[in-house]
């Protein structure tokens, strides 16, 4: 097709250009491009991003570090979760300046043709607004992976600066309504508190929460920048509500209209007021790729399925999940097991294949030695993680659910707006006995759906929009926990404190890639294991009448991520003897008197 | 027709607000879709413009002409946009024909809208025709449908017609789609034609009568619009979300001589502007810049922004609702309030946006929005128990015409309904993924369906609602029974016994000291009037919640005693509840009361009480286990039936709740009486004096609302001789479960209404007056006392093979004391 002779990444625009010339060449007036199909451009980004394996690395990333150093109208690339749709917006795709040629205002803001032309000679187009957050809950490694790609791939000086200090990270927010806060520190904080009520009260969590060991630094940094992503041609199916996509796309940032005095009228699109463009930088995408947990992984490592390596890196990761559990080895093997599940399908009201753990009998002692080495060994290993400490206060306050904000137009996020795979730990020892208000039922009832069915109810005020869910979620709780049904309730007995071991990079990297790879793995089961799997479930339904379609589900699940922990495809006899016999002593253990 | 009408409509969007000012881009020469003075292209010649400048929707009659140059200057700078078919028409001809020119068109010189080729003329008289002459469907009425209207506009003094597009569309096919094509340039002449054929009716008329074009053949969803649909009618439906308030909007000026005093003519709003007159009118003044504006000589007219939000059905999966803005004038203003859902006629504009009000630089980007023509509400949702007078109460338009689709529904359902095996079908279809227990889901398929209530003259009123209650062993998908019909049924309200307090939305969180569980104490028993309450672990309900259930299920009302006011609420609500045995599992042995400790009082009030054992079968295992080992390894779609999907059974229950009011026909009320006579025999048995109660007066109103449940069921408004038949197979399904005597195994409802079985009743007896020749036999007046565990030996060993427990004495004995034949004093009983 088109040789390299375009600067991509400098000049994008120029070669989107003269690509639509190339394209237009010869046609007659006006051209037949007017509905607003590609005509190649896009074909030649990627094409640039395929043939060249360092292409990617060579786009910079854009984040708050890096958007200051950024020439507007450059090809970046921003990786982020899909956190509202701004629906559609018009603009002028094609028009034909006073020379009579028709140029393209494709991947642009501003279009500069004089006034009261807009006539015949003006095409319309169409473009969606997307607003993009990173990914909440995104571990700094997550990050750091993302941008170290850029570094150790490219041979090609990015420009990337350095990393600034955290205080620029406070004008991070994008409402421009609160311009007066700006300077005191508490009111950054507040605001802080106001717009990423996730990272804030993560860091809350590690603050307040019976941490006495406080030296741990907040695992990510807050240099969350939000983005608005204008996509084009793309059919509305492709990107979804919580979708986590990287885009590859023309910065584009006009001095004059950052200036701009939006006296916006009510017919205006609100929510672009509050969302001006110098705090929140507009990326006219022209590649985009969704990504999965394996994306924000160091890509050094693949693991075959059955492979002895598999069952190293099962065991040294049992190993390190075992030692933070206080050599509690059952606790660890279901968390292994609780680490690899996913929802992998729906029937009906059934979200098959979540595995959610309470772990219970925690008192105030195990909670601080133990409770903050879980989180921290769970964030070492998955790249998003959440927490949410329960306390009635809390409850009654918070608004777990997105909701929308009819003013503004806007989806206002909340801490239950994850991005599939995201880790969850509900933390209830901290629930002590008070009364609900309405807020704190709803987000009850909210964390319970969650739990029982992987959704949640987004609000919109008028009515409730059910949004599937894929959440791995972990309570800590001193009894069984009533509130929060988890499908695995296991008594928490750390026979030693436990030593904390050093942390071998290979050994963590490997592990991460461990669950990513395998937590995706296609399972089946023929039929003489199906038949064998029946029996037993028939048996141990004749034995215990009290066991149900619940207690069914729970073993199946099991024993499909005991089999896809062992890097299988299929189950054999012996996970499914394991399954039993890790189920028969949990029970044993859960029936036993404290 | 795309490409060639595509020029136009770009060329007008955006045209149209490009000399507006961003603070009021809304003006009114924009949102008026009717206004011809520039939609209307007939011709280059500006004389066409007074026939049109009457009939503009906003300005008043005496409107002045637009100057020429203005519309000059659109034009001007772009030689291409010159009218393709236009033909000047000379400019003496227009300006005589002011009233007359459309009642006969064919004197002027043909003229064009401009860009198209489509005559004014034609238009005009197509128009002309369709109003004069269309006659609805059998409507045999001298007059045409629309002239009739026309007569009642001009008697009430309206200020709109109404016009139904599917009449348009019938009568003349062409017109149609003209006008939805070109809805500005058509609608003004529609206009035209109105306010003529208004004058020559009454020429004192002096409103303007706009049509409002409403039911569009094809409504698009917010989310297909597109480009292409600017400037075109569009339909759509959606939820309003928000309104503004209302906007005054200027729409002619007076200014007034600060030197002289002087009063200038009214000023039309041209483009949301308005020139302010830069010198005097006065002759003898002619004071430069001395105008001001004098506001409450002006004219304003209402306006208002409204939000509108996709409604969540029309949203695909991953997505967010989209919105678009409405520009609403004059009656339409406040027509539709937040939350409601509606149904909007109007033409889809775009216009840009600038940076700055000063510079000339504009965005690339358009805002669209939609000229509002009519709005209509529609149902608040599909699943609406309410009284659909409600809805339309506040509705302005038209109550009688419901949407296209509605009825096609409608014919579904009603197609649906005439299948032979639909209640099978239905009871296959409700909870598809638990099997067996049909008898229950029958019942339960009652209940969604429910009776009919009747209110007596004198005041007395009977509920048609079917209360159920399931009890039955852990693990026997009871719950999932619950949550399925929550999710199904209307105002469905799920709530867990379990600490519920009766009214309120509150709830408290407890800890049970010895475990450290947590429990919430949610305040679910809300209000379900007209819905199904569904109670989860109804055992576990407290005493004071029960209560509350006492009154709402019989008299379906609720009192709240709050602050010194009693209120006494409506709670017209079935309710299904489900209990645990109290005992982990149900003891076959005892009766029901027994197994779930409530009330029987409380039990007696269910019309169904359905027993789910989980009995020991490895049948049923091996189903259980092959279900969930096929949920987790297999594609689960093969396991779909031929089951009705959720909507459509939403759909079906509703459109039966509120459409079918079946009622007792002769031979079913006969069947009824008969039936229930031959139950209450089964209870005499001959030559015995046990008289065992096998059905009350409360089985026979059960009865009547079961059979009318199954009535609606077929769609049906008539019960036959087959729905009691059926109703009396589910009532006695489910009294063998839960009124057996186990004793006997005969039915036995004082099971039910006290928990005590005749049997057993007669049992008491016996051992009372067995005691009670003991205690004759063995103690002596005023002698010593005896201890309960002695009397307890000699009852044995008097009544061999009996058996005989200490609580039994212990019962035998209070009954003697209170006769006063004993004493019973802690461990010693004394004959007195």
């Amino acid at each position: 097709m088109v040789g390299r002779e375009y600067d991509l990444v400098g000049n994008p625009l120029g070669a989107v250009r003269s690509t639509f010339e190339k394209a237009i060449e010869g046609q007659a007036d006006p051209p037949l491009l007017i509905d607003g199909k590609d005509w190649g451009s896009t074909q030649l980004f990627r094409q640039f991003l395929i043939d060249q394996p360092s292409a990617l690395s060579q786009i910079p990333i854009l984040d708050r570090t890096s958007l200051p150093h950024l020439q507007p109208n450059t090809l970046v690339r921003y990786r982020g979760m899909i956190q509202d749709m701004l629906g559609n917006e018009f603009y002028v795709g094609v028009h034909k300046d006073a020379g009579g040629a028709w140029t393209t205002n494709k991947f642009t803001d501003v279009s500069h043709i004089p006034f009261g032309t807009l006539s015949e000679n003006t095409r319309i187009w169409e473009r969606r607004l997307l607003y993009c957050v990173p990914v909440p809950g995104q571990n700094i490694w997550a990050e750091s992976y993302s941008e170290s790609v850029a570094s150790t791939r490219s041979n090609v000086t990015t420009l990337h600066g350095e990393k600034r200090p955290r205080e620029d990270c406070a004008d991070m927010d994008f409402q421009a309504s609160d311009q007066d806060f700006q300077g005191s520190t508490s009111a950054k904080k507040m605001r802080e508190n106001m717009h990423s009520p996730q990272l804030s009260r993560h860091e809350e969590y590690i603050l307040e929460g019976s941490t006495p060991n406080s030296d741990m630094v907040p695992n990510f940094d807050i240099k969350s920048l939000s983005c608005l992503v204008k996509i084009y041609d793309t059919p509305e199916s492709e990107l979804k509500l919580n979708d986590v996509f990287e885009f590859v796309g023309i910065l584009t940032f006009d001095p004059k209209l950052a200036a701009e005095d939006d006296t916006c009228d009510e017919l205006c699109e609100d929510a672009l007021v509050h969302l001006p463009p110098s705090k929140v930088p507009r990326l006219h995408c022209i590649v985009h790729r969704k990504l999965a947990i394996h994306d924000f992984l160091s890509a050094s490592l693949t693991l075959e399925p059955k492979s002895s390596l598999v069952k190293g890196v099962r065991e040294s990761l049992l190993g390190h999940l075992t030692s933070v559990l206080g050599n509690d080895d059952l606790a660890a093997q279901f968390m292994l097991l609780h680490l690899l599940s996913g929802v992998h399908t729906r029937v009906g009201l059934v979200a098959v294949g979540k595995l959610s753990l309470n772990l219970t009998c925690f008192s105030k002692e195990t909670l601080t030695v133990f409770g903050n080495r879980i989180k921290v060994a769970i964030e070492n290993l998955v790249p998003f993680t959440m927490c949410m400490p329960l306390t009635i206060d809390h409850l009654n306050s918070a608004s777990l659910a997105p909701a929308k904000d009819y003013q503004t137009n806007r989806l206002v996020s909340g801490p239950l707006q994850l991005s599939d795979g995201t880790h969850l730990t509900v933390d209830e020892t901290q629930l002590q006995t008070g009364t609900l208000n309405s807020v704190g039922v709803e987000n009850l009832r909210l964390l319970k759906t969650l739990l029982e069915s992987q959704k949640v109810d987004y609000d919109f005020k008028y009515y409730k929009m059910e949004m599937a869910a894929d959440a791995q979620v972990l309570i800590l709780s001193e009894g069984k926990s009533n509130i929060l049904p988890a499908d695995v309730a296991l008594p928490f007995h750390p026979q030693s404190p436990g030593v904390s071991e050093y942390m071998d990079m290979e050994a963590l990297k490997a592990w991460r890639c461990y669950l990513a790879t395998f937590r995706s793995l296609q399972h089946s089961i023929d039929s003489d294991m199906q038949k064998i799997v029946e029996d037993d479930l028939v048996a141990a339904r004749r034995s215990d009448r009290s066991l149900g379609s619940s207690d069914f589900s729970r073993l199946l699940t099991m024993a499909r991520l005991v089999s896809m922990s062992f890097g299988e495809t299929c189950l054999t006899i012996e996970h499914w003897q394991m399954v039993m016999e890790l189920e028969r002593l949990r029970r044993e253990r859960s029936n036993q008197p404290k | 027709m795309a490409s060639d009408s595509s020029p136009a409509n770009i060329h007008d969007g955006p045209s149209s607000p490009e000399d507006d000012s961003m603070s009021s881009p809304i003006g009114n020469t924009f949102s008026s879709p009717g206004n011809p003075r520039r939609r209307t292209r007939r011709s280059t010649s500006s004389y066409a413009t007074p026939p049109s400048r009457r009939s503009s929707r906003f300005a008043t009659p005496e409107a002045t002409p637009t100057p020429r140059a203005n519309r000059r200057r659109r034009r001007s700078p772009d030689p291409i946009s010159t009218p393709i078919a236009a033909t000047p028409s000379s400019p003496e001809a227009p300006p005589s024909s002011e009233a007359g020119e459309f009642g006969n068109p064919d004197e002027a010189p043909p003229m064009f809208v401009w860009g198209t080729n489509i005559s004014v003329q034609d238009v005009n008289a197509a128009i002309l025709r369709f109003l004069r002459n269309f006659r609805g469907k059998g409507d045999a009425s001298l007059e045409g449908k629309y002239m009739m209207a026309i007569h009642h506009v001009i008697e009430f003094e309206g200020e709109s017609l109404e016009v139904d597009a599917h009449d348009v569309f019938d009568y003349d096919n062409d017109l149609y789609n003209k006008m939805v094509r070109y809805p500005l340039e058509v609608l003004a002449i529609f206009d035209i034609v109105l306010m003529d054929m208004v004058s020559r009716i009454n020429p004192l008329f002096e409103k303007h009568i706009q049509a409002r074009i409403f039911n569009l053949k094809t409504s698009t969803t917010m989310r297909n619009l597109n480009p292409s649909d600017i400037e075109k009618m569009v339909s759509l439906k959606g939820m309003i979300i928000r309104c503004s308030s209302i906007i005054p909007e200027i729409r002619e000026a007076m200014f007034r001589c600060l030197v002289c005093g002087y009063f200038s003519e009214p000023i039309v709003v041209d483009r949301g502007r308005i020139s302010e007159p830069t010198t005097c009118g006065k002759q003898e003044c002619l004071a430069k810049n001395s105008m001001t504006l004098v506001h409450n000589r002006c004219r304003f007219a209402d306006k208002q922004v409204v939000r509108l939000q996709e409604t969540p059905d029309e949203i695909p999966d991953g997505g967010t609702p989209h919105t678009v803005s409405l520009l609403m004038h004059d009656k339409l203003v406040d027509a539709g309030k937040p939350g409601d859902r509606v149904e909007v006629t109007g033409i889809y504009r775009a216009m840009t946006v600038r940076i700055g009000s000063s510079q000339r630089t504009v965005k690339s980007l358009f805002k669209t929005y939609i000229d509002c023509l009519h709005l209509k509400k529609t149902d608040k949702s599909r699943m609406n128990p309410e009284d659909p007078m409600q809805v339309e109460n506040g509705s302005s338009t038209n109550d009688e015409d419901v949407p296209n689709n509605y009825e096609d529904k409608v014919e579904q359902l009603k197609e649906l309904s005439r299948q032979p095996d639909i209640y099978e079908r239905l009871t296959k279809s409700l909870a598809p993924n638990i099997w067996e227990l049909d008898d229950v889901k029958k019942g339960l398929l009652c209940q969604l369906f429910g009776g009919s209530a009747l209110t007596l003259q004198s005041g007395a009123s009977f509920r048609g609602d079917i209360n159920i209650l399931l009890v039955g062993d852990p693990g026997t998908s009871k719950s999932q029974l619950l949550t399925y019909i929550h999710k199904l049924s209307p105002r469905g309200i799920y709530t867990s016994g379990r600490g519920s307090s009766a009214v309120g939305l509150t709830a408290y969180v407890a800890k049970d000291p010895e475990s450290g569980e947590t429990v919430l104490e949610s305040g679910a028993l809300v209000l379900s009037d007209k819905g199904i309450c569904c109670i989860d672990e109804f055992d576990k309900m407290s005493e004071n919640a029960r209560s509350m259930l006492h009154e709402v299920m019989e008299q379906q009302t609720v009192s709240i005693a709050k602050a010194g006011i009693i209120a006494s609420l409506n709670a017209r609500t079935s309710v299904l509840a489900c209990a645990n045995p109290s005992g982990s599992r149900y003891n076959p042995r005892l009766s029901v009361i027994d197994n779930i400790h409530l009330p029987p009082t409380l039990l007696s009030r269910f019309d169904l009480i359905y027993l789910i054992l989980d009995k020991a079968d490895e049948q049923t295992d091996r189903r259980l286990a092959k279900h969930i080992v096929g949920l987790h390894f297999e594609d689960p779609e093969n396991s779909e039936q031929d089951v009705i999907d959720l909507p459509t059974l939403t759909a079906y229950v509703s459109y039966a709740r509120k459409n079918i009011h079946p009622e007792l026909s002769d031979e079913a009320a006969e069947e009824l009486t008969r039936g229930y006579v031959e139950m209450r025999r089964r209870g005499n048995f001959p030559g015995s004096s046990k008289k065992v109660i096998t059905a009350t007066p409360r089985q026979i109103e059960s009865l009547i609302r079961l059979s009318e449940a199954l009535a609606r069921i077929r769609f049906s408004e008539l019960v036959e001789k087959r729905d009691v038949v059926e109703a009396f197979r589910l009532l006695e399904v489910a009294m063998q479960q839960s009124a057996t005597d186990h004793a006997t195994g005969t039915i036995d409802m004082d099971l039910i209404t006290t928990g005590v079985s005749a049997s057993e009743r007669m049992r008491r007896e016996s051992l009372v007056s067995l005691t009670r020749s003991i205690i004759m036999e063995k103690m002596q007046l005023g002698g010593p006392s005896i201890r309960p565990l002695e009397l307890l030996e000699e009852l044995k060993k008097q009544s061999s093979g009996a058996e005989y427990h200490l609580s039994d004495l212990r019962n035998a004995l209070s009954t003697l004391a209170s006769e006063g034949f004993v004493v019973v004093h802690g461990d010693s009983v004394k004959r007195v």
